[in-house]
């Protein structure tokens, strides 16, 4: 079975979650704190707290402590960054055509 | 098996003519109307598209103006895309719009020109081009806010007629 490439896999995984994606669109409008976002979500601070990892794994949320409040903020790699998404893209374009390449060798000859 | 051979003469060529323009080339080892097939039969497109991954095709209208859309069950999730297609000449010329659910509101419009080599093979040419959001973003400050504003002088026009 084919596999994402790993790079890729980490920002589909983490932007296939709708909190998730909704945590980006705010920090979009700018920075916030981990507890504000899980108030605003209705969650827990350690429930948010695992969904920030996961974008801060993908490298689409950076993190820093300041006192008592870690604060939430869009980057290094920003998703509205259009190369950021021609980049994905293009890996996905090239493995759907190798595997039609595969598709036609295989069913060569065959007329549907 | 003669395809070994053929198989080493497989071209491909990507490039980015702007930063904004993706171009692939390749060539396959198929006749066009095959390869044409291959890119409009649901049941063909179901064979490759998903890159191994199941893939749920759950509309494809091929027809200018119609609309695609396939879901694909990956390792880490599910994945919509779709798009519409804008110009079908077949067995020449695709092309459609491109969504994914992950990022909406990025519209690329993906262009495949299908070239018959003459001797079973077919180049795929495939140019991707991506809006940037400076042109999104002035096309929803400029462009939709102006095709409101003319819709909403024709309906107070119509209003006032009617009045």
């Amino acid at each position: 079975m084919v596999q994402y490439p790993k790079r890729l896999d980490k920002a589909f995984a983490a932007i296939s979650d709708p909190t998730r994606r909704g945590i980006l669109v705010r920090l979009g409008r700018g920075d916030a704190s981990i507890s504000d976002l899980a108030e605003r979500f209705g969650m827990t601070l350690t429930g948010m707290k695992k969904h920030v990892q996961v974008l801060e794994d993908a490298r689409l949320v950076t993190t820093e402590k300041v006192g008592r409040v870690r604060t939430a903020r869009l980057g290094p790699r920003r998703l509205e960054d259009e190369s950021a998404w021609i980049g994905m893209y293009q890996e996905m374009l090239n493995s759907r055509l190798n595997r039609l390449e595969e598709f036609l060798e295989r069913t060569k000859g065959e007329t549907q | 098996m003669s395809s070994s051979t053929k198989e080493s003469e497989v071209m491909s060529k990507v490039t980015t003519p702007t930063d904004r323009e993706i171009h692939i080339e390749r060539v396959f080892n198929a006749p066009r109307d095959r390869v044409w097939q291959a890119f409009t039969d649901p049941k063909l497109v179901a064979k490759w598209w998903g890159r191994g991954n199941k893939l749920v095709i759950e509309r494809m209208e091929v027809e200018r103006g119609g609309h695609w859309r396939f879901v694909e069950h990956g390792p880490d999730g599910v994945h919509g895309f779709e798009g519409r297609y804008r110009e079908v000449t077949p067995p020449e010329r695709l092309v459609h719009t491109f969504e994914w659910d992950g990022m909406p509101g990025y519209v690329a419009l993906e262009t495949a020109v299908f070239e018959d080599l003459g001797d079973g093979r077919t180049k795929v040419v495939n140019t991707t081009l991506f809006n940037t959001s400076e042109e999104r973003d002035g096309l929803l400050h400029s462009g939709m806010e102006k095709g409101l504003n003319q819709s909403y002088a024709a309906l107070d026009r119509l209003l006032a007629e009617m009045g």
